[in-house]
């Protein structure tokens, strides 16, 4: 089956193309034809086409030496076949253009020479071609297609010319930057044939512009009454300007060219009246005539007013028209590092594309990006207007509280001749503490910390009892107890002090005392043991002496009675400073007193020597320490 | 009079209050132990607001908010831990760790050496304990002037005097240690930013230049105020103003 198909899909072309072979092709056998035409009637620079068609495959083309004209393009080929089949007659034609594009240079009538091609061997010669040059808006007959005869015939017109091109402004004295809408209008009452677009109005020095009829249309026409006669009216072009400064600024003229058909007396005369108005009809005649025409319209001045100074805002940009400012904010509280967007919308009509909003200050630890800017503007017939918005997108990196200052937008409105001052408002926007460490993941440029953290480490557990828990504030230092702590000591000290200074100088006067006393004592017991001794009692005589000797003593070196013996007496008394004789006299004389107690003997004389002893040797003592 | 009177009134009224708050204490460790942080931190902070403080117990809150991760509070209750006890070496450890995880890190300018050792000294000692030298010393000192003044024995009169200069040298030396931490308790010359991100300005008004951007849980010294304005430096020598909503004084 596959087989098959595929052989029927072999066989169905292959058949044809053989049928085509099979088949007597008439073209083959017919004389190919060289054929030049162009314009027989051309204006000074208007520029025409020159053709030859060849109706073969021609090879070596050369073409004329054209010294008259401008070549502004060419040769250039173009090929067209056709192939006819008609009750079995195949006939194929093919046919070869080449073409040039000529202008105009000078008046007068100029021929073109022939152009040659080759064909089977064999060289073919065009026809010349014969071209009249007038001057520029001239009326000239149309010369192409058929008209061309009959152009030929008939060349006096029955209308006149009266087309014309104006320029019309909105505003002739507007301030900068303030949109103001100028029209070029065509006034005609000729049959326009044709027009160049009028794609050459489109330069207005000294002012932004704005096309407001960006796309070829329909151009609809109206009726106006100008200068006392009726037109027929067609806006063909609208812009919105801008000026850009501030002073007279002239609009030059803006030059068109454009086709008027007029029509021309019909020579076709027949009975029937309607017959004859019927075809008297333009479209039915076709007796007219086409005249190119270059149009030129008048030049306007415009006064530029600048931006008046009064009241200016500072922050004024140069936004001029009718605006409001729309803020918008998504979020005021977010998580750190979540991104916020703020929309600046100004929507208005006026210079709207020429002007930037400030730019809203963001705290600094906002990550800011580039706002990203959309426009969406509306040129209708009636001006620019439309919105543009400004979306900022931010990260806040760090948790806090933060203020978005206001921005402030000012604008002129020449309607009205003031400034209007815009501003959005202030925004409150709390960060709160983002997901996870974020107070270490931070991305501000300024403010990061770099390898501080120690891998692995943490914080030291708690502190464990016993605790010491005190009122918050009371301290020891400085406090009433610390005070006590430094002056109860001190006190102590000074008390020890004045007591211990005290009891010394007790002890030392009631030294002093006895030590003056001492002899008057000795005295007295001497005094006393003369009377015991007058009385003759023995045993008291020698206690009172020995009483005196050693009291004395005690007294005067400042030593208890029950301290003193024999035996320390000598170092004592050596102490004192007394002389080794005297000390040994007084040691005798105690040793007498001892010993004279228990001795037998002469009571009487005994005891008068030992109280005369005792009293020298104190008497000599006495005068030794003094 | 009526002040020491109201003094002893008030320790023994606190150590009856205490015993209560060191039940308190040992149930916040427990929170702790267990995880819960948040609950933690609030019973020390009741403990706090009873009006009872230790070096532990800031020492632990500093713990429970470090855990929570609330750094500022953790730095405030450690610097606070630090104040009366200013060489604990756990304290010292923790508040290092919560400084290195706070966005600012502001390198302090070098000092003079001898203000660094007078520094280390100062610092070696809590003031409690210095007061306590002081009165050690003051004491030693005088009984070495009694010693001096009533000995009768020309070697121990020497020695009194010469120990009775130093122990004097070392009275005067740990009072003013002493009255140093006393200063910086009692001055509060210190604060921790508790706002996340502070904008410190040239002069104490609202619409005064930006001179920097600071952030929660940094120490500043303050300088000066103005109103509710507070002059401020960081460590790195820098100055300017801030509110005083945006700091807690230590």
């Amino acid at each position: 089956m596959k087989k098959y198909f595929f052989k029927i899909g072999f066989l169905i072309p292959t058949a044809i193309i053989a049928w085509l072979a099979i088949m007597p092709v008439k073209s083959a056998a017919q004389e190919p034809q060289f054929t030049a035409s162009a314009k027989s009637v051309v204006v000074v620079g208007e520029r025409f086409q020159l053709q030859y068609r060849f109706t073969a495959e021609g090879q070596g083309f050369r073409g004329p030496n054209i010294a008259d004209f401008d070549v502004l393009n060419g040769p250039s080929t173009s090929t067209s076949s056709s192939v006819q089949i008609i009750n079995g007659q195949v006939s194929r034609e093919v046919s070869y253009t080449f073409s040039y594009i000529l202008s105009a240079r000078r008046e007068g009538s100029f021929t073109i020479p022939p152009a040659t091609i080759n064909f089977n061997g064999k060289q073919y010669t065009s026809n010349p071609v014969t071209v009249q040059v007038h001057a520029g808006g001239q009326t000239t007959p149309g010369g192409q297609g058929s008209s061309s005869q009959q152009g030929s015939q008939q060349k006096s017109s029955s209308e006149e010319v009266d087309v014309f091109l104006r320029a019309e402004v909105n505003n002739s004295s507007p301030f900068i930057g303030e949109q103001m809408i100028i029209s070029y209008k065509l006034y005609f009452n000729n049959q326009i044939a044709g027009h160049d677009g009028f794609q050459k109005i489109s330069s207005f020095p000294g002012f932004w512009v704005k096309n407001l009829f960006p796309n070829q249309r329909e151009i609809p026409t109206t009726t106006e009454n100008f200068r006392g006669k009726q037109y027929n009216v067609a806006e063909v072009r609208r812009f919105a300007i801008f000026p850009q400064r501030a002073g007279p600024i002239e609009i030059q003229p803006q030059e068109s060219e454009i086709t008027v058909r007029l029509r021309t007396e019909s020579k076709r005369k027949t009975s029937d009246p309607f017959f004859d108005s019927f075809f008297n009809d333009p479209f039915f005649s076709s007796r007219y005539s086409d005249i190119s025409k270059k149009l030129s319209s008048n030049s306007l001045t415009i006064n530029v007013k600048p931006h008046p100074t009064k009241d200016r805002p500072e922050n004024f940009s140069g936004a001029v028209g009718k605006f409001t400012l729309q803020s918008q904010i998504d979020k005021t509280e977010v998580k750190a590092n979540e991104p916020i967007s703020i929309k600046l919308t100004v929507t208005g009509s006026g210079n709207i594309e020429l002007f930037d909003l400030p730019r809203i200050e963001f705290p600094r630890d906002f990550e800011v990006f580039d706002p990203e800017t959309k426009s969406d503007i509306k040129v209708t017939t009636s001006g620019v207007s439309g919105n543009r918005v400004f979306e900022y997108l931010v990260i806040p990196r760090n948790p806090g509280n933060f203020k978005i200052r206001p921005i402030e937008f000012s604008s002129f409105d020449p309607s009205t001749g003031n400034y209007s001052v815009q501003k959005t408002p202030e925004y409150n926007i709390t960060v709160e503490r983002g997901d996870g460490t974020s107070s270490v993941v931070t991305y501000s440029g300024t403010v990061r910390q770099e390898g501080i953290q120690i891998i692995g480490s943490d914080i030291r557990h708690i502190k464990l009892p016993p605790y010491q828990l005190r009122p918050i504030g009371l301290y020891f230092f400085r406090s009433n107890g610390y005070y006590l702590a430094l002056i109860v000591p001190f006190l102590l000290f000074v008390a020890v002090l004045i007591i211990w200074r005290k009891e010394m100088k007790k002890r030392r006067n009631v030294e002093l005392m006895k030590n003056l006393k001492a002899t008057k004592i000795a005295r007295k017991r001497l005094k006393l043991a003369s009377n015991f001794q007058k009385q003759g009692k023995e045993s008291e005589f020698y206690i009172e002496i020995s009483r005196a000797s050693w009291g004395y003593l005690s007294d005067k070196l400042s030593i208890p009675v029950s301290e003193l013996s024999m035996d320390n007496v000598r170092v004592r008394l050596s102490a004192k400073g007394l002389q080794e004789e005297t000390i040994s006299q007084f040691i005798e004389t105690l040793n007498q007193t001892e010993f004279a107690r228990f001795a037998p003997g002469a009571k009487e004389e005994n005891m008068e020597r030992i109280y005369n002893g005792a009293l020298e040797i104190i008497t000599k003592i006495e005068k030794e320490l003094k | 009079m009526k002040k020491s009177l109201i003094l002893i009134f008030l320790f023994a009224a606190t150590h009856l209050i205490a015993n209560d708050n060191l039940l308190l204490m040992e149930q916040a460790n427990k929170y702790y132990d267990g995880s819960e942080y948040a609950a933690a931190a609030e019973t020390y902070e009741t403990i706090v607001s009873n009006g009872l403080e230790s070096a532990d117990l800031y020492f632990n809150l500093g713990n429970a908010y470090f855990k929570l991760n609330n750094l500022p509070m953790a730095i405030f209750n450690y610097e606070k831990a630090r104040k009366i006890n200013p060489h604990d070496d756990d304290v010292l450890h923790n508040l290092q760790i919560a400084n290195s995880r706070i966005i600012d890190k502001i390198e302090p300018v070098p000092q003079f050496f001898l203000f660094q050792w007078w520094d280390i000294l100062v610092k070696s000692r809590s003031m409690e304990q210095w007061g306590r030298i002081s009165i050690i010393a003051f004491i030693s000192f005088l009984v070495m002037a009694l010693i001096f003044l009533l000995a009768r024995i020309v070697r121990l009169k020497k020695a009194g005097f010469w120990s009775g200069m130093a122990f004097l040298a070392i009275f005067i030396l740990s009072l003013i240690l002493a009255n140093q931490h006393y200063q910086s308790i009692h001055n509060r010359t210190e604060a921790i930013i508790f706002t996340p991100t502070v904008t410190v300005k040239s002069s104490p008004r609202e619409n005064s230049t930006d001179i920097f951007v600071i952030h929660e849980g940094i120490k500043v010294q303050i300088t000066n105020q103005l109103g509710e304005w507070y002059e401020i430096k960081i460590p790195d020598g820098s100055k300017g103003w801030i509110l005083e909503k945006d700091f807690r004084k230590i």
